[in-house]
């Protein structure tokens, strides 16, 4: 079987789950009226797919460049994930337009209200700003974009061209992607996820982030393999294939956790109260979702797929990688929701009292060269909060208890099956379109005895 | 299909000159077994002359104390750190090969890692000299190593990236040093059975009795995997806390999160030009250019490729934060570096590791000799830069502007330097002429696959089957004028040597 059908019944599949995901994004935003919760999960999903097609895409120009050969047997599999892309990139820009329209307030920066009264958000405006996020995302996403057809492109003109055209152009464009699609990636993340916390930074955070994805996607790829061979696809994906994405999702993993524990760990030693309030925000009213962070994506993978042979047992895969890939969307999920609470609490606090708290604060912070014993009780005022709501913070997690900030809800479940049901119906559709096996790629007999 | 070998016909040999097992072993033994030759012995008088040198620096230091440097209050660390994280950084790109490149079966390994080994072995070794003699009191270095000790509860802080340091180091070394014996077994063992007298007996003692039975070879090889997968970690977790030392301080530009993968990123990188620029020099030296051939090079040229620009994408994502941060001690530390006394530097480094490297993007530059080893050259000068730049123009300005200072060494820490370099040197000699610098075995190991005649045979297969012709750089093209260069210094090199 060379050519993938999509059928009937995956179709009714894919649509039920979008179904689910309109579903419970109306009952959001009509029958609780919560819209910030339906865009950050907008937000969220978008953000989580669109990186899995650029990280698919990037791993595939990044084969291309090191001349590598093992997973030609399967790479209309990354492929196929790659044509997200176009999808995921017009509904960031629907939340740009969100942002312009005053849809949503994910953004603290770009309410102008508060940037008056803030001059950290005035230091910033110059790159927190509509227009700018509007033309990066279009730009810059529209590069993605443009690279990902051609690639498509390329490939599928070598099934009936055998020769070294595809090869050799590929790789020109591969070079140019790993450079400047890599390069833009890191202002893509500052500006869709960084920017939600738009006090905090850290130099770490797009890389941290883009190894998420890398994860994500080393993890949906297992879980597609495992099905398709279940369907009959891809005879030759061998367990030696699984071992190595095994390798990866176990090597990925660890990339993943020493990003998180070196950013981590950095900012809790040196104890500067701007950037402690990111962890110390996570750490006191997000426990579940800061610890749990640890656990599904380090703690398990590291343990389970350490030895070689469960590498290649696919229950065991399939039990790591669906914990993994649900693991990095909670990771997502905890680096924007409490981000997007907190900017909730500045406005709200902002329109019954607007004496400006923030500017004056972030003046006393900068003479009082970070004091060590205030930077622990700065931290919520830092963000916004007088004393009075503070007095709020007192009660454990109060935070981690209100459904779809603190913990995905249903609605969040049903959101994000809506999104991968989008996903799955753009990659099956994709998936069909072409032949499984590049019949004309050079590396193709070497694919095939491939030994891990 | 059908010859045996599944091998893609575009991929170039990594062994030339049609060899044969047995061409294999003459080639890579034969320069251990004749008498040095004048160019190594002129490089062992430099050496040796720079250890004598430096080492009365050295001598001096010891004797005199820190007061024999320039260093003053405000700048504590200058040369010395400089120095020690450069050749760290060094040491990397041999971990970088053995372990990870074999856990990637990268098969061009074979032809480098030997010697790349050799390099962290000794890089390490000179590392560990500065901070050493910088504590000032060398007699007492034992006081870093936490044990129940006679004075009193003076234990080592365990808080201190420095003390990490020692524990991340020493293990490094450890692992290194046995990741390289484990390799050299079987080829002391080649060289045992080729020699005579004295000799035979010593190789016989280092190679521990190993007959090449499959017994030897299979403990041998799991032995070789336990050892990468520890050394895994190893390569990612030194430089990591080495880049601790700066980060975990409230110091601006030295307090970034981004510094752990990006300072491994710049030991790779500089890792990788000190190879080039010793495997450039070794090959033509002991006429190994069948073993390390242009694609070897080709491929590192593309690490440092790599590595130069996850590296400039750190320095500009540093340089962009510093701004969004809105931190003004941070964005003075920035505009210090560019535009403070050491401004030189700080170019220096953007010039060396930010844009030149990027010339590797052009093949021809990639594949050439010449290019290769200049830029080699210019990687590493660039980051020593680096190193420099954090430390130094860091402490110049620091947050009281009546402290502020300016540094330059005295010729006792250039001594000091140089000795380094001396012994460094020494020690690689005296390593080409005892053991063989090229893995024997595992070039022995992939020959069926690259090996030239082999790839030519797959190659010619493939093009009948599919009536595609397939153009290597390795053939002479004599239409495409991006290979003349090449060409040139290939044919350059055979003349010398024949």
């Amino acid at each position: 079987m060379n050519q993938f059908t999509f059928t009937g019944k995956q179709k009714t599949f894919t649509f039920s789950l979008m179904f689910v995901g309109l579903l419970t994004a109306l009952i959001c935003l009509f029958m609780k009226g919560d819209g910030l919760r339906f865009w950050s999960n907008f937000l969220h999903n978008t953000v989580f797919f669109v990186g899995i097609s650029f990280i698919s895409l990037f791993i595939l120009c990044a084969k291309s460049l090191a001349y590598s050969g093992w997973q030609t047997v399967f790479k209309r599999v990354w492929e196929a994930m790659s044509l997200f892309m176009p999808i995921g990139v017009i509904f960031l820009l629907i939340i740009t337009l969100g942002i312009k329209m005053g849809w949503h307030d994910l953004y603290h920066w770009a309410d102008a209200d508060s940037v008056a009264h803030d001059k950290l958000l005035q230091a910033k405006s110059p790159f927190l700003n509509f227009t700018n996020y509007f033309l990066f995302t279009l730009i810059v996403g529209g590069y993605w974009i443009f690279t990902m057809y051609a690639y498509r492109r390329l490939s599928l003109r070598e099934d009936n061209n055998a020769g070294l055209y595809s090869f050799n152009k590929i790789k020109a464009l591969a070079g140019v992607f790993l450079f400047a699609g890599g390069y833009l990636a890191c202002i893509m993340i500052w500006l869709w996820v960084m920017s939600i916390d738009a006090h905090w930074y850290s130099t770490m955070f797009a890389w941290y982030s883009a190894a998420s994805w890398l994860v994500s996607t080393i993890a949906f790829t297992v879980l597609m393999m495992i099905y398709l061979q279940g369907k009959g696809y891809f005879p030759k994906f061998t367990d030696e294939h699984m071992h190595d994405l095994g390798k990866y999702l176990f090597g990925f993993s660890i990339f993943w956790t020493y990003l998180w524990f070196s950013q981590f760990m950095l900012i809790w030693y040196a104890n500067i109260g701007e950037e402690t309030t990111y962890f110390k925000l996570r750490i006191d009213e997000y426990p579940v979702l800061f610890y749990g962070n640890l656990v599904i994506n380090f703690l398990l993978p590291f343990f389970v797929l350490m030895r070689n042979s469960t590498k290649r047992k696919h229950g065991t895969m399939i039990f790591v990688a669906i914990f993994v890939f649900f693991g990095h969307w909670m990771d997502y999920f905890q680096m924007i929701k409490p981000g997007v609470v907190e900017t909730e609490h500045h406005l709200a606090h902002a329109a019954h009292d607007d004496h400006g708290s923030d500017t004056k604060h972030l003046d006393d912070a900068h003479k009082d060269e970070h004091k060590k014993e205030d930077a622990h009780k700065d931290d919520h005022a830092g963000d916004g909060h007088d004393d009075t709501h503070g007095d709020g913070h007192g009660d454990a997690h109060e935070e981690s208890l209100r459904w779809g900030f603190g913990m995905p809800g249903y609605i969040e479940f049903g959101m994000f099956a809506g999104f991968l049901g989008l996903f799955l119906f753009v990659f099956f559709t994709g998936l069909g379109r072409a032949s499984l096996t590049p019949e004309n790629d050079i590396y193709l007999d070497e694919s095939y005895h491939h030994h891990a | 299909m059908g010859h045996g070998i599944f091998v893609a016909p575009t991929r170039k040999p990594l062994v030339t000159g049609s060899k044969s097992y047995h061409d294999i072993t003459e080639d890579i033994c034969s320069p251990a077994e004749k008498a040095p030759s004048v160019a190594w012995v002129i490089g062992m008088l430099v050496s040796l002359g720079l250890v004598a040198f430096g080492g009365a620096c050295l001598l001096i230091t010891i004797w005199v104390g820190i007061g024999s440097w320039n260093l003053n209050r405000t700048i504590g660390w200058g040369w010395d750190i400089t120095n020690f994280v450069w050749w760290i950084g060094i040491g990397h790109a041999g971990t970088l090969i053995s372990a990870i490149l074999l856990l990637f079966r990268q098969k061009w390994r074979t032809g480098v890692n030997r010697a790349a080994e050799a390099m962290t072995i000794f890089a390490v070794i000179c590392a560990a000299l500065f901070p050493g003699i910088h504590m000032g009191r060398i007699w007492l270095a034992f006081f870093i190593f936490p044990y129940p000790n006679t004075r009193g509860p003076l234990w080592v802080n365990f808080n201190s990236p420095l003390l990490w340091d020692v524990f991340a180091i020493s293990t490094y070394f450890t692992v290194s040093l046995l990741f390289w014996y484990t390799g050299l077994v079987p080829d002391f063992a080649t060289l045992r059975d080729r020699a005579k007298g004295m000799r035979k007996r010593i190789y016989s003692f280092l190679s521990f009795g190993w007959t090449g039975s499959a017994k030897h070879w299979q403990r041998h090889e799991y032995l070789s995997l336990v050892l990468a997968g520890l050394a895994t970690p190893l390569v990612l977790s030194v430089h990591t806390i080495v880049s601790f030392d700066f980060a975990t301080s409230v110091i601006p530009g030295w307090h970034t999160t981004i510094f752990p993968p990006y300072f491994v990123a710049g030991a790779i990188f500089s890792g990788f030009a000190m190879v080039q620029t010793l495997m450039i020099v070794s090959r033509k030296v002991m006429n190994l250019q069948d073993y390390i051939t242009i694609t070897h090079i080709e491929a590192m040229n593309k690490i440092i490729l790599l590595t130069g620009t996850i590296v400039g994408c750190a320095y500009l994502t540093e340089l962009f934060i510093a701004w969004y941060s809105g931190y003004i001690y941070e964005q003075f530390a920035f505009m210090n570096r560019a535009m403070g006394p050491y401004w030189w530097s700080y170019f220096g480094m953007m010039l060396c590791n930010v844009i030149t490297p990027q010339l590797f993007w052009i093949k021809k530059i990639r594949r050439s000799i010449f290019w290769t080893f200049f830029l080699s050259i210019v990687v590493n000068i660039g980051m020593w830069f680096e190193r420099f730049v954090i430390i130094a123009t860091t402490l110049a300005r620091d947050y009281l502007p009546s402290s502020w200072s300016y540094y330059w060494p005295s010729i006792i820490e250039i001594g000091v330097y140089l000795f380094t370099f001396g012994l460094f040197f020494t020690l690689y000699l005296i390593f080409s002429r005892v053991a063989p610098v090229v893995a024997i075995a595992e070039v022995k190991h992939i020959l069926k696959y690259n090996g030239d005649q082999y790839l030519a045979k797959n190659r010619e297969d493939y093009e009948a089957k599919t009536g595609v012709k397939v153009v290597l750089d390795e053939d002479k093209v004599t239409d495409d004028p991006n290979y003349e260069v090449d060409d040139q210094i290939d044919a350059n090199d055979l003349d010398e040597n024949n």
